[in-house]
């Protein structure tokens, strides 16, 4: 048997080596192209970027709505817009309410930029204490009404009356 | 199998106490807001009418604009602090029944609800009936109510809230009213309703 075979791949190959180089010349290396990195995808991180964006959004909103809902616009009759000075100035009639003030008092919490948020909310405030004023010298006025009833000034006066 | 029911049983209380706990609390906390939304229709036949709902948001919204500076505003502020709400339905008429006594009783029937005592009931033939109205919860106050109604006139005051009645007394000189000289209701016994 000659061994050139496996020096030079000259000679009588030996059919046991033929057999061994078909099965291991599978693995032989093929050249190929380099096969660089390829781009990476973003799409699953954008989704959920963009699902977290939305989500945000839709609570936002909600939180929005929301707010609006609860609070409604208040509204009171009032016939000034400072506390007047006599108690029994605090009433208004409907028909003298249009002619004295021409838009209902309506205080209402809309938001649009940041400076016309805060003069709204400072009207609204406001409003609100001008309401308060009102509410507050109608109470005083009825407890004052308790106070001349039951004084005893006023009890003997009417004795007075009864005798 | 009986000390089993019995734990059932037990158990079913406290996670029922533990659900309607929170709900009874609320309904507890609500219970000086009158509901006065009964009087709307009366606006129609009133000449005048106060209509004033502030709630715990406006009213801290009306504290911030109390000028700290100024004596009574600071006073007027100071009661205000801690009030929930002040609600005023008031309306005059030019005519004589114009509001019907169920008017009327669907607010008194709230008045005689738990906590609710009757301080002060005047009456006389020429100007109708006042009444004034504390909710007490334990010791504190927890809202004052008024009711004032005459032949040509229902009024309705609710403050939600602890009241100061000694403040409210010392308010009377600033809002162009004369000092009324009432005197807090500590010491005064509950009457009956």
């Amino acid at each position: 048997m000659n061994d050139d075979y496996l020096w030079d791949k000259t000679g009588q190959p030996d059919p046991e080596i033929q057999k061994l180089e078909e099965i291991l010349g599978t693995l032989r290396y093929q050249p190929r192209p380099l096969a660089l990195p390829q781009k990476r995808n973003y799409f699953p991180l954008l989704a959920i970027a963009a699902s977290l964006l939305l989500a945000l959004l839709a609570g936002g909103i909600w939180l929005r709505v929301r707010s609006r809902n609860t609070t409604p616009p208040q509204q009171a009759k009032i016939d000034s817009p400072t506390p007047a000075p006599k108690p029994d100035v605090t009433t208004v009639s409907p028909e003298k309410k249009s002619a004295v003030n021409p838009s209902p008092v309506v205080a209402t919490n809309r938001r649009r930029h940041r400076s016309v948020q805060s003069a709204a909310e400072h009207e609204e405030a406001l409003m609100a204490k001008e309401q308060l004023m009102l509410a507050l010298r109608v109470t005083t006025q009825k407890l004052h009404l308790v106070h001349t009833r039951t004084s005893p000034a006023n009890q003997i006066k009417n004795q007075h009356r009864v005798g | 199998m009986k000390p089993l029911f019995h734990i059932n049983i037990r158990t079913a209380l406290i996670a029922a106490l533990l659900v309607f706990a929170p709900v009874l609390s609320a309904q507890g906390q609500q219970d000086s807001r009158l509901q006065m939304s009964s009087l709307d229709h009366l606006a129609a036949k009133a000449s005048q009418t106060i209509d004033v709902n502030i709630d715990q948001r406006l009213m801290l919204l009306a504290a911030k604009v109390f000028d700290d500076k100024d004596e009574d505003e600071r006073q007027i502020k100071k009661l205000i602090t801690g009030l929930k709400g002040v609600y005023v339905k008031s309306f005059e008429f030019e005519t004589e029944g114009q509001y019907a006594a169920a008017d009327i009783e669907t607010i008194r029937t709230q008045l005689r609800g738990p906590g609710w005592t009757r301080l002060v009931n005047v009456t006389s033939k020429k100007d109708g009936m006042l009444e004034v109205y504390l909710l007490f919860n334990g010791d504190a106050v927890g809202g004052m109510a008024v009711l004032h109604t005459d032949d040509k006139e229902l009024t309705v005051v609710n403050i939600v809230g602890p009241v100061d009645v000694d403040k409210l007394a010392k308010l009377e000189g600033q809002l162009g009213i004369p000092d009324l000289g009432i005197q807090s209701p500590k010491n005064k016994t509950k009457n009956e309703q």
